[in-house]
């Protein structure tokens, strides 16, 4: 299990990963977990043959699928090396009485 | 077909630049807007309007809308035409907190602003701008792309180049910035208006949205990208100019309605419309929504923020309102002031408790980044958790769906 600021990368078993399609890459060609949108800054995963896919059913679950090594970067945090394997990628959340909203990182 | 990466990186970037059209702010560039309406006429095979007027926001346009719609004589909206004086809800207020009574228009100070601003610009009261054409202008043209897209690029290309181009979109600019001013303009214009509020609010839903509507022009103009023989922008071009460049927009038969662009707008980090210090999104007339966080705030209260103090803070009733006037108070502040209790420290941080009179405890873990600001400091953060958490570690944990055993990150930066 792996924390860079507000998003957590989780190891699961191939099996617990649904059906899934590839997340779009940004216009940088970068594959993205998460975004600042008022500071453009981003949390982006690289490494070769390093597939970031979203849930069919729910777009905004995301894994990444790691055949050999990976490395997580963002402008704030310091990056972090991914070992092989699928990871299901969770964003931070805040607690609102009644519901809960994404924390701005 | 199936799209490259690079086809994808094409996509997102013509999507970045829609964004930036949807939270362009600054005056509208009238002549092209005008253009492309125009040009939205003539490829929906009508005439171009007669005239085009222009407003300083959507509450104003809506409100032009639905005077140009052909009001009939004895309907609440004529009665905004020329009617006596007779304050309707939520006038009252204005025209205390405003400057004198509006001329001979009934209603609050900015129906008579609309009125002599379309005056200004040539209309004469009772004057009809004919019927709605917002489905030839708009609807059908959309309508006819889409089917012409998804047969240049088959289902599975269409639904990927939609991911590409348009997903983030919908959340950013139609859920957390359209949406709140479609819903805040019907709350406003019901507070404001009385018996004539259905008749201003039906515009509301009838709206081109002009520079929000990126959010669905972008999949399109990427779609013409990768098939440029296909004409899929062809019928859209006067739609698309007229996003570039104002806000939103009515179309009639003998006359249009634009509207002015935000003067400014601004949204916190993952895109709400987000100030403390006066509106999140104002337009040049005035017009104006205030939010904290995306969530709305009554203009009253924002004059308070500055001047909070712990009583007022505990005597709110609102529970969304009390976590506003909290958020801006400052959790530490009010922690420490409030006298809360320090439940315990762990390593990942600090819990804290503290009652609310009347209401859920509020309980808070006080976290340290693991990555330290340049200046070798580590900035300290506040997360508010579920009332039943016992330790911080059960706290943070629960931040990402995890319980407290679950949750070890090996590495965190």
């Amino acid at each position: 299990m792996y924390r860079q600021g507000d998003v957590l990368m989780i190891p699961v078993e191939k099996e617990q990963v649904p059906a899934c399609a590839p997340v779009p890459r940004d216009r940088r060609g970068r594959m993205i977990l998460a975004r600042g949108e008022a500071t453009g800054h981003a949390h982006v995963v690289g490494g070769p043959g390093l597939a970031l896919v979203a849930d069919l059913d729910d777009p905004e679950r995301m894994f990444i699928d790691v055949p050999t090594h990976g490395r997580v970067t963002h402008e704030e945090h310091g990056p972090i090396s991914l070992p092989a394997g699928h990871y299901r990628v969770v964003r931070q959340r805040e607690y609102v009485p009644g519901a809960f909203r994404p924390v701005a990182d | 077909m199936r799209l490259t990466h690079a086809q994808e990186a094409m996509a997102a970037a013509i999507e970045d630049q829609w964004l930036a059209a949807a939270v362009q702010t600054g005056p509208a560039g009238r002549k092209e807007a005008e253009a492309g309406v125009r040009a939205a006429y003539r490829l929906a095979g009508l005439p171009e309007p007669e005239r085009i007027y222009w407003l300083g926001s959507p509450r104003a346009g809506a409100l032009a809308a639905s005077l140009l719609r052909a009001p009939t004589p004895g309907s609440p909206v004529a009665a905004l035409d020329a009617g006596p004086v007779s304050p309707a809800a939520g006038a009252a207020s204005d025209a205390a907190a405003g400057s004198g009574p509006a001329a001979s228009v009934a209603g609050p100070e900015w129906v008579a602003g609309v009125h002599a601003e379309l005056r200004r610009q040539g209309w004469a009261p009772g004057e009809s701008g004919g019927a709605a054409v917002r489905r030839q202008v708009r609807t059908e043209p959309w309508a006819a792309a889409r089917k012409a897209a998804l047969a240049a690029l088959g289902a599975d290309g269409w639904a990927q180049l939609s991911a590409a181009a348009g997903r983030r979109s919908w959340g950013l600019v139609m859920d957390l910035i359209a949406g709140r001013l479609r819903l805040r303009l019907g709350e406003d214009i019901t507070a404001d208006l009385g018996d004539a509020a259905p008749a201003v609010r039906m515009p509301v839903l009838d709206a081109i949205y002009g520079q929000h509507d990126g959010t669905w022009l972008a999949t399109f103009e990427a779609a013409d990208r990768l098939c440029p023989d296909a004409g899929l922008m062809t019928r859209l071009t006067g739609l698309a100019e007229v996003a570039r460049h104002s806000g939103w927009w009515w179309a009639f038969e003998r006359v249009a309605v634009l509207t002015e662009r935000p003067g400014l707008l601004e949204r916190d980090n993952v895109g709400r419309l987000h100030r403390g210090e006066g509106a999140a999104m104002q337009f040049p007339d005035g017009y104006g929504l205030w939010a904290w966080r995306g969530m709305p705030i009554p203009p009253g209260l924002a004059a308070e923020l500055p001047h909070l103090t712990l009583d007022r803070i505990r005597s709110e009733k609102n529970a969304e309102i009390r976590r506003v006037v909290l958020e801006h108070f400052g959790y530490e502040r009010y922690l420490r002031e409030a006298g809360a209790r320090r439940l315990g420290t762990d390593e990942t941080g600090t819990l804290w408790w503290l009652d609310l009179p009347g209401d859920e405890p509020l309980v808070m873990v006080e976290v340290v980044n693991s990555t330290p600001e340049p200046d070798g400091t580590s900035r300290v953060y506040w997360l508010r958790v579920p009332p039943e958490t016992r330790t911080a570690r059960e706290g943070v944990a629960w931040t990402f769906g995890l319980t407290a055993e679950e949750y070890h990150p090996l590495i965190q930066t």
